[in-house]
């Protein structure tokens, strides 16, 4: 293995100093002195026509300086389907759509003058569960659209009917996962502030700030270059804000434009649980053919994904979960039916894992039911199945590097798997589960790009500026990329400095989502970093008088190779090339596009959980009390931060399988929206958690690195039930596997 | 209406005149421009407004201003010397347990506290003691870490 001097090793967050003190900026901190505040008027029903609307009372009230309807911002976007309007005129179709926005001196004086606009409507019947959505004679949410199936993705490979006729045996089984809210701390938020020569300045919570200028440059017909998109420090994201644009921020620069004032919009915490997009709701059906010896023969997914009111992510999501599963083990015959739907329920959007969870929650759950029914070891199901580096999916996508069975034997070896299995403890019992995800991702919904770029700039005293526009969300992406621009550079981490978050700035990029940053971004940085390393190098070799092949670069300096004692500083390398005749800046621009051409990603990061969980059996209760994970990411470039990672990720994975469940009351308005009612694990729910990370050095991703933030989470739930079926003795099909739930499936049993 | 109240601040006094229905961190946020002291939830349930008011961590959201007059303040900004960080917020950072940090400040808030009155915890007094702050990203495991770890060196000093 090679010797790295930054990469692999565990350092602090470059930008923890400045969160502990309290200094880092968040969107929500920015104010200025004439800012306005703005509020939506949002439909209190679920399924209406509107038949008029009044804002003259809101318009009068004092301290409001402007109120915008339908007719103000005459957009449509969407993420695959283009059939969402920032404030609607004509029809809602979910409790909270928005109707009418207003700018006003604070936010009290805003939210007064939204309850003073009038809204006629017409309601109408509303659906809110998919499969009543695609009944015969449901009400139609979206005018041609019948059965309010929206999208219908597919893949097939062989044939899996002749491979169920021909199995030893064939399982189906119905699985449900609910909506589930983000919970970013820092709520979706912005600010518009145009100025006199026509420039709009947009301030944004976002994983996607080059995205949302692009997005703004179409919808107002402006020149890229007049609108600036700044993202500070943002306070988590976990997929809310990538594509999707948001109601609030049409309505701020539309209400900034009017009133030629600064103007905010941030959800309030309720309507952040809610209306920030949600985990769809999805209802999976598989069916399995295996044999006695455990080889899967064939498998069938029927995935049902609940959009909401508006597909947003839920035609692409559902398509790339099907495409994922295909990746997981070596289906001879595959085949998923996908189906994205509209009811009339707030819409979803990306969530940590993309589809992902839900539809290995059901695969992986369904597994361990079967590896109980015809007694074979779980553990050696899926050794049996797994994929392996080399091999070509069902769904067609060439895995370059896999280290999924090296994750199981780890996981099982760590957490006990065999001597606990054979000597059980009442109540007791273990769960495993694992998985696959991407890193990047390219569909054929989506633009047929996966980039990433990069910029450095050596100054003078020979630190680096390097600019970005991978977004440190929380996750830590800024920390990695100085750690691999050090390595090639030779450079002290402190003397780089790494910028995000401002298109006036910084490149474009692809996004920070899909677990892309560390191998795609980090590949921009690393190549750009090795041009500026060859600009170094050479202008080195001319004022040495010595061939650039026998130099190298280290510890800040420029040294002859095998020959220490000859050296140039960095900043003398700067600035003789700088200020010599027909001088030069030491400057490397790279933009790099994942090599996943005709496949769905560049990567494929797998991994393991395993879990051991205790039920009581009066209540129903579930207590976890350890899980192990271990998670091929290639390669990790800062292990501590990667096993945060894997922490907040089974944090997550738990709260899906015990206590998150967006709930909405009989007129599909919000039930719960606060955390009281919204249960997310506390410090005391935590059991203790077990990060191993298998490194198998991909050949595409930047120093072997892979993805890492969603794996982490995905295969939690499946794990978890499994744990729950070894402890209690049922099958809990429907998350959140609440105490109920388990008790009465107990007394069901007996 | 309006009171006139008087806050001591990380140890600077400040008199201040301020409507009787706004909260304690929408003064220290709006007013004082303290903006370390983060809010999440707005309503005591998250955690992250947490402030040191006479020694004891409390939700700023909760407490209104008018009813803070004359006490003593104390917010994330007040624990660095200088440019040397508070052996808390050294932990935080060492053990990696801030991520996106929205969290961060009333976490060490509520961590400061409780050290002081129990200088010697153990693992589960800590995840008590933290339960009340809410966290996204960290699964609290390195949190957790940063706070005994802490616990010891103050002991140590």
């Amino acid at each position: 293995m090679e010797h790295f001097k930054y990469v692999g090793k565990s350092v602090p967050r470059v930008d923890a100093n400045v969160k502990v003190t309290g200094e880092a900026r968040y969107t929500v901190d920015i104010a200025f002195p004439n800012m306005l505040w703005g509020k939506l008027l949002r439909s209190p029903l679920a399924h209406a026509r509107i038949l008029h609307i009044d804002t003259s009372k809101a318009e009068k009230l004092p301290g409001v300086k402007a109120v915008i309807t339908g007719k103000d911002t005459p957009f449509t976007y969407g993420v695959t389907h283009m059939d969402q309007k920032p404030l609607h005129m004509n029809k809602v179709r979910h409790v909270g759509d928005a109707i009418a926005a207003v700018a006003a001196v604070d936010e009290e004086t805003a939210q007064e003058a939204v309850e003073l606009i009038k809204v006629d409507y017409e309601e109408l019947p509303a659906v809110f569960h998919p499969l009543d959505a695609m009944l015969p004679g449901a009400p139609v949410i979206h005018e041609g659209v019948e059965g309010n199936v929206a999208a219908r993705p597919s893949y097939e490979n062989g044939d899996v009917e002749k491979a169920f006729a021909e199995s030893d045996y064939v399982f189906e089984d119905t699985f449900e996962t609910p909506p589930i809210a983000h919970v970013c701390p820092e709520p979706h938020v912005c600010v518009a502030k145009w100025d006199h020569s026509g420039k709009l300045t947009f301030y944004v919570s976002s994983q996607m700030p080059s995205l949302a200028r692009t997005h703004f440059a179409n919808f107002l017909k402006m020149p890229e270059s007049r609108i600036r998109v700044i993202t500070n420090y943002v306070g988590g994201a976990f997929g809310s804000k990538t594509l999707s644009r948001f109601p609030i921020e049409f309505a701020s620069v539309i209400l900034s434009r009017k009133t030629g004032r600064p103007v905010k919009f941030q959800h309030t915490r309720e309507e952040e649980f809610h209306y920030s997009t949600l985990q769809f709701r999805f209802v999976i059906t598989v069916k399995t053919g295996i044999n006695k010896d455990g080889i899967i023969t064939g498998r069938h997914f029927k995935a049902i994904c609940e959009c909401g009111g508006y597909v947003s992510h839920g035609a692409s999501i559902t398509s790339v979960a099907g495409a994922l599963q295909g990746v997981l083990y070596r289906y001879k015959n595959y085949k998923y039916d996908g189906y994205a739907v509209y009811t009339n329920v707030p819409y979803g959007g990306a969530w940590r894992g993309l589809g992902n969870p839900p539809v290995h929650f059901a695969g992986e759950a369904q597994l361990n039911m079967i590896a109980a029914e015809i007694g074979v070891d779980p553990l050696e199901l899926r050794l049996t199945n797994a994929t392996h580096a080399g091999d070509t999916s069902a769904t067609g996508a060439l895995v370059r590097s896999c280290g999924l069975s090296k994750c199981l034997e780890k996981v099982a070896e760590e957490i006990g798997w065999k001597e606990k299995r054979t000597n059980p403890r009442p109540n007791h019992g273990l769960g495993i589960a694992c998985g696959v995800h991407f890193t990047g991702i390219r569909l054929p919904t989506m633009p047929d790009t996966d980039f990433a770029e990069a910029k450095i700039m050596v100054n003078d005293d020979g630190s680096v500026n390097l600019t970005t526009s991978c977004v440190d969300l929380g996750q830590g992406s800024n920390t990695v990329l100085t750690q691999i621009a050090a390595e090639v550079l030779g450079i002290d981490m402190d003397r780089i400095n790494t910028i995000y978050g401002d298109t006036e700035t910084c490149p474009m990029e692809w996004g920070t989502r899909a677990s892309r940053v560390t191998a795609i971004g980090g590949m921009a940085v690393k190549k750009a970093s090795e041009n500026a390393r060859d600009q170094i190098l050479r202008a080195a070799g001319e004022k040495l008088e010595i061939n650039p092949d026998d130099l190298e670069l280290k510890d800040n300096k420029v040294l002859v190779k095998g020959n220490p004692s000859i050296h140039m500083s960095i900043s003398e390398v700067a600035r003789f090339n700088r200020y010599r005749e027909n001088g030069q800046a030491i400057m490397a621009t790279n933009h790099w596009d994942a090599p996943s051409h005709g496949n769905i990603s560049s990567a494929f990061s797998f991994g393991a959980k395993a879990i051991e969980v205790e039920v009581d059996p009066g209540t129903g209760r579930t207590k976890v009390l350890r899980v192990v994970v271990a998670n091929d990411l290639g390669r990790a470039i800062n292990p501590a931060g990667a096993c945060g990672q894997i922490e907040g990720g089974v944090h997550m994975g738990l709260g899906m399988a015990s206590t998150e469940e967006i709930m909405l009351n009989e007129k599909g308005g919000m039930a719960n929206n606060q955390f009281l009612d919204y249960r997310v694990l506390t410090p005391l729910d935590m059991p203790p958690i077990t990060p191993i990370l298998v490194e198998t050095n991909d050949p595409v991703g930047a120093f072997g690195a892979k993805g890492i933030g969603e794996m982490a989470l995905i295969g939690t739930p499946d794990a978890f039930v499994s744990a729950v079926h070894a402890a209690a003795g049922v099958w809990i099909r429907k998350l959140p596997v609440t105490p109920e739930k388990v008790l009465l499936a107990m007394k069901a049993k007996k | 209406m309006k009171k006139t109240i008087t806050l001591k601040v990380n140890g600077e006094t400040f008199n201040l005149d301020v409507e009787d229905r706004r909260t304690l961190a929408e003064v220290i946020r709006e007013d004082l421009h303290l903006l370390g002291t983060h809010m999440i939830c707005e309503k005591g349930e998250c955690g992250a407004c947490t402030v040191i008011m006479d020694g004891l961590a409390i939700n700023s959201c909760l407490v209104l201003a008018a009813d803070a007059n004359g006490k003593e303040i104390e917010t994330i900004e007040g624990l660095a010397q200088g440019f040397e960080l508070h052996p808390i917020q050294k932990n935080f950072v060492e053990k990696g347990a801030v991520q996106c940090g929205m969290c961060t400040s009333g976490m060490i808030m509520t961590a400061k506290a409780f050290l002081q009155k129990k200088p010697h915890p153990d693992e589960e007094e800590v995840r008590h003691a933290i339960a009340g702050n809410f966290c996204r990203c960290t699964g609290y495991v390195r949190i957790v870490d940063a706070v005994l770890s802490s616990a010891s060196e103050l002991k140590e000093s």
